[in-house]
């Protein structure tokens, strides 16, 4: 096997937007386009982090690797097989292999249902197990390996009688049990106390680590994608605008936008109170149907020149060691170093 | 290993008792909300009232086979008719007679070789202003009888009522209404205490024997009686002929003004067991219809919200016509055409009020459907039956209960309004039966009002009854309305 | 220096039917004029109760059972809310509600209902009520057009701004924001941020800035009020907390190692395991004691007072008294 696992050739998701009546008359059609070509690539056993602000495309292109809908078009290839379009009996084995985490684990567990009924559905699904025994057996094992312990103290609790980190527990528990080979990590611990944040990352790198899994970790959060990721891919309005690995993009981070998320992030570090803090960004992140001609990013970049503003966005290179950009001057920008101004 | 194997199951199963727990603390819970609403309690009380009635019909009804033989009139037979609710007595200045059944008489039998004598005295204490409808006198007998009749009143006067041969092969029920078998004899009776001019002057047919036998002997008598108050003792003497022939139970009713808890119609039916029977019924036709009828459109609904798109479209547009069809209208044709059963009557209730839940439950749907565990059910591979059936029905539970409790008015009412123009099923006695007698015999005009006030009043408090509790229920299960 | 608020004592309990949550129990704090108190917490602190329990108006089933909140000399919870309407909310102490630029309504422009709350606490008349919300539109940073749009027509940053200028126009002395940044990303966070610090140095406000991020709290906060279970762990000067020395409290210490870091590679992020304690019962002695990596025998059963360890420096923990 390859060391490939996931593999998105210039995947689109194009959303019919809304039309007004002039536009429907004139047979005018406008996309909203969620995913607007997103190629890359993902290794097997490494935690692939994607980034970027709400309506980014980010959980769109989680969505479509979950096969949760499909995309408009390109390609996606899993294990070197394609499987953009899948019938009935292959999407099944698909899904087995495929999981996600959701952002909220509250919100993704049916309220009426005990952790016991939460673990075995998908055991129920694919038809694992001969009997309901066995069923609950592999659950309790599922729950030993997200130390749930010991696990008859949680098989019969509902999601409500846990706490929230409990709760992601057992929604990495279900994920889990179909022993999947990657699973879709969308914001797993954004809704969890701090306090207990890091110790569900501890959890789910640990589980990567001993079953061999491949993790992709879409999050806003720069810092925790830092401490979690392997790769990050920094997207911006359906694109993907940076990409390295984890430490060289932030700290030598190239491309404008990058830089201005970066410099953006609140550090719990003293003596800044006094000083307003410098974001090289200007105006609002555009309408996903409204996309600006040239580099998508022009009109809040402080460094656009004329040849940002027409022609096609700029290709995706690679620049220094897997470090890819998107954009024509990031040398120059490199150069001018902070004087920016 | 096995060993191993089953101490697994018994530590991960959930235990009986722990469900049990957690149900009774559910309950718990939803009674401490539910003591809150005080129309709900108002409803919970009014339900168990039913409810007992129901549950002791038996013991609660005078007529235990009311509701098999509502039509057959032998079985009411010595009812009085038309007769108001015993009560009424109690808020009239004039009393009126209350039904009552003379028996166990003093006997006394003399034989002779060639026939036998069977005397029985029975005593009557006459306490009321208004006197009975009728005196009958009833027995059973075989052969060749012959029976006289007499009535000494407490002024002393004694009157010879009736002597009349019966000659049966078989037992038979003797029935010797004596007012209308004597009532010359009575009014003659009169005659001789009224002044001859009033005695000349009264129309024969506007005198009511029963009112002069139970009136002063003095001059009025005829014209304008004055209750005699006082024990009568009716003499009722049987010359028995032949060996195989005999009488016995002999027993007077005395057919009273005011009779039992709720009165009778004018087939001397007792309204309070008919309108006990029919409690079952309304119940029984109101839940059968919501159940079915809710758990259709549940269905429906869900069905509509889960596909969307041109099933959506189309399953709406089928909604829409049934809603646009007035039911009433409809209900009454096809009653006239089909003279339907209760069971096709509930049928045919049920084709149009399932799309009470309908639209509620497609919008709640639809909300369920975008819950993130829907996704990952989806992600899961799970199938649309296990989406529905286990992920966004068991949501809508809660919400089925109290929809169901609210259409249970309107089906018991629509099952009212068909059998009250006539055209339910008369096998069963239902409230709506009882009006549509009522109807048909122009009580209103009758002026017997106890007669349709209380099945009108019991279709309307078991319609209360269930828009309580389903308000109540709403109120407290639909998280929209909790927020609020 | 001036205090806008005094708060003694304060105590905030839910009735609920399973008995008292007691969600803020027994705080005492101050903040002093042309300050930022950052409060932080985790979900279930009792951070949000203590807000909305400084204007006199805890959400039900809470109730204010005992303490003084004094504003300019008066305890306000002592007057009616008549008075309080009329003298104490928003003309002195206001407050941006967690995800209030989410309530705005739709069917209104902004104008519309930024002249409604205003009309509704002062007579003034329509021009001189429009002059104002203008001026205070323009000072979060947005063009007067805004005013003639709908809700639905602005971003999440410029709707954000919207509330905060309500909470502005009727010029009170402390403003209370709650979760400000939260559902907002990354580049507006900072942006408001900024705008929070304009604010205060122009009009000379003074803040309570809410929020569970100690991150976000280094930047806008002067002093850092840490709050656990409904009782105040920590309370210190920015350089206190977020320094070199660190903080003093086991729970600030580590709640702070728990945060990830951008610019410093961490190998492995702390965790503080357990969740925190039920405060319909709460624990005996510390309320922390039960996760505390330092717990002594003390700890679980005496209760450690608020105590200044040095200037300006409050601690609640017997381990920082012994280091005196």
């Amino acid at each position: 096997m390859s060391d490939v696992i996931f593999e998105l050739k210039n995947v689109k998701k194009w959303f019919p937007a809304r039309r007004n009546l002039g536009q429907l008359l004139s047979g005018e059609r406008k996309w909203i386009k969620a995913v607007d070509g997103v190629s890359l690539k993902i290794k097997r056993g490494e935690i692939f982090g994607l980034i970027g602000e709400s309506g980014c495309g980010k959980t769109t292109t989680g969505k479509l690797i979950m096969k949760l809908m499909e995309p408009s078009d390109g390609q996606i290839i899993f294990n070197g097989e394609d499987v953009t379009h899948l019938d009935k009996e292959r999407l099944g084995q698909y899904k087995r292999n495929v999981q996600m985490i959701f952002q909220d684990p509250y919100a993704s567990m049916n309220p009426r249902f005990r952790a016991v009924d939460v673990l075995t559905e998908p055991l129920e699904i694919h038809g694992i197990g001969k009997s309901k025994a066995e069923r609950e057996e592999l659950a309790a094992k599922a729950l030993e390996a997200v130390k749930l312990t010991p696990p008859e103290d949680f098989l019969g609790r509902y999601a409500h009688m846990l706490s929230g980190g409990q709760r992601q527990r057992l929604a990495t528990a279900r994920t889990l049990i179909l022993s999947p080979d990657f699973i879709v990590a969308d914001e797993p611990v954004s809704m969890i106390d701090l306090s207990t944040r890091a110790e569900i990352l501890h959890m789910m790198k640990e589980v990567q680590q001993s079953m061999g899994l491949t993790y992709l970790y879409i999050t806003h959060d720069l810092s925790t994608a830092r401490y979690f990721t392997d790769r990050i891919a920094v997207m911006y309005l359906g694109k993907i605008v940076e990409m390295g690995y984890a430490d060289d993009l932030i700290d030598k981070a190239k491309h404008p936008y990058t830089k201005a998320l970066i410099s953006a992030v609140c550090e719990p570090v003293s003596g800044k109170v006094n000083q307003s803090k410098e974001v090289p960004i200007k105006g609002e992140i555009p309408s996903a149907a409204n996309i600006p001609e040239g580099c998508r990013f022009h009109p809040r970049c402080l460094y656009a020149k004329p040849e940002c503003m027409q022609g096609e966005d700029p290709e995706l290179q690679e620049v220094e060691n897997g470090h890819y950009v998107a954009c024509i001057r990031y040398k120059e920008i490199e150069e001018m170093g902070t004087s920016w101004r | 290993m096995r060993n191993d194997g089953n101490k697994a199951k018994k530590k991960t199963s959930i235990s009986r008792e722990t469900r049990i727990k957690e149900f009774k603390e559910s309950l718990k819970e939803f009674w401490s909300d539910f003591k809150q609403v005080k129309y709900g309690i108002v409803g919970l009380v009014l339900l168990i009232v039913f409810i007992l009635m129901m549950v002791l019909e038996p013991f609660i009804i005078p007529f235990p086979e009311a509701g098999e033989r509502w039509s057959d009139i032998t079985y009411w037979i010595d009812n009085p008719r038309s007769a108001a609710p015993a009560w009424v007595n109690w808020f009239s200045g004039k009393k009126n007679t209350v039904h009552e059944f003379l028996t166990e008489p003093e006997l006394q039998v003399t034989d002779t070789p060639q026939f036998q004598v069977v005397e029985a005295e029975f005593n009557y204490n006459y306490k009321y202003d208004i006197p009975p409808g009728e005196l009958t006198l009833k027995a059973l007998g075989k052969g060749n009888v012959v029976v006289e009749a007499e009535i000494i009143r407490p002024d002393g006067e004694t009157i010879n009522l009736v002597r009349k041969n019966f000659n049966t092969r078989n037992e038979t029920e003797i029935r010797i209404p004596l007012g209308n078998e004597a009532a010359t004899r009575i009014i003659n009776f009169g005659r001789e205490f009224e002044s001859t001019e009033n005695s000349r002057n009264v129309q024969r047919h506007l005198l009511k024997p029963m009112e002069i036998l139970f009136s002063k002997a003095q001059e009025g008598i005829l014209v304008k009686p004055e209750p005699l108050k006082g024990d009568y003792r009716i003499n009722v003497k049987a010359i028995i002929v032949g060996k195989d022939s005999y009488i016995k139970d002999p027993e007077v009713v005395v057919s009273g003004k005011v009779f039992g808890f709720l009165g009778t119609d004018d087939a001397r039916r007792d309204i309070w067991s008919g309108i006990v029977v029919g409690t079952k019924w309304a119940i029984f036709i109101g839940l059968l219809t919501a159940f079915v009828s809710i758990a259709v459109g549940i269905m429906y609904g869900v069905t509509m919200a889960y596909f969307g798109g041109w099933v959506d479209s189309l399953m709406m547009r089928i909604y829409e016509i049934f809603v646009s069809i007035p039911m009433l209208p409809v209900l009454v044709v096809f009653s006239a055409v089909f003279s339907p059963s209760l069971w096709t009557l509930i049928l045919f209730m049920c084709v149009f009020y399932w799309t009470g839940p309908v639209l509620t439950v497609r919008s709640m749907a639809l909300q369920i459907k975008e819950e993130t565990y829907i996704e990952a059910a989806h992600a899961l591979n799970a199938s649309t039956g296990r989406i529905i059936f286990k992920h966004m029905i068991p949501q809508l539970i809660p919400y089925a209960f109290a929809n169901m409790a609210l259409s249970v008015p309107g089906a018991i009412v629509a099952e009212a309004s068909i059998s009250l123009l006539g055209l339910g099923d008369a096998s069963v006695v239902t409230w709506g039966q009882i009006l549509h007698g009522a109807m048909k015999s122009s009580a209103v005009l009758k002026g017997l009002w106890w007669w349709i006030v209380p099945p009108g009043l019991m279709i309307a408090l078991l319609g209360m009854t269930f828009a309580f509790l389903g308000f109540s229920m709403d109120k407290i299960l639909n998280p929209k309305l909790k927020t609020r | 220096m001036e205090r806008v608020l005094d708060v003694r004592n304060l105590k905030v309990y839910y009735f609920t039917s399973k008995g008292p949550v007691r969600a803020v129990d027994d705080i005492s704090f101050y903040i002093n004029k042309g300050e930022t108190l950052g409060v932080v917490g985790e979900s279930g602190c009792g951070k949000t109760t203590l807000g909305t329990a400084l204007l006199n108006m805890p959400t039900p089933p809470g109730k204010v059972v005992g303490g003084e909140i004094i504003i300019d000399g008066t305890n306000i919870l002592e007057l009616n809310e008549n008075q309080l309407r009329k003298n104490v909310r928003w003309e002195k102490i206001s407050m941006v509600f967690q995800g209030a630029m989410n309530s705005l309504t739709p069917a209104y422009t902004i104008e519309k209902q930024m002249l409604e709350t205003l009309r509704y606490h002062r007579e003034l008349d329509e021009q001189e009520a429009r002059e104002r919300i203008k001026k205070y539109v323009n000072l979060v940073g947005l063009s007067d057009d805004v005013l003639k749009r709908y809700p639905h027509e602005l971003s999440g940053g410029m709707k954000q701004r919207i509330v905060i200028a309500m909470a502005l126009f009727l010029e009170p002395e402390l403003v209370i924001c709650d979760e400000p940044t939260t559902a907002l990303d990354v580049v507006v966070q900072a942006q408001i941020i900024n705008l929070l610090k304009e604010l205060k140095q122009k009009l000379n406000l003074s803040f309570i800035f809410v929020t569970h991020d100690l991150a976000t709290e280094a930047e806008v906060a002067d002093r850092i009020m840490v709050m656990y279970a409904g009782k105040i762990a920590e309370i210190g000067t920015n350089d206190q907390i977020y320094g070199e020395q660190g903080p003093m409290h086991p729970y600030t210490s580590n709640l702070l190692a728990a945060t990830p870091r951008l610019h410093k590679k961490v190998e492995k992020l702390n965790f503080i395991p357990g969740s925190p304690p039920d405060l319909l019962n709460p624990p005996a002695g510390c309320r922390f004691h039960l996760r505390c990596p330092v717990v002594m025998e003390k700890c679980r059963t005496e209760e450690p007072p608020l105590k200044e360890v040095e200037k300006d420096h409050y601690v609640a923990c017997w381990r920082c008294y012994e280091n005196e």
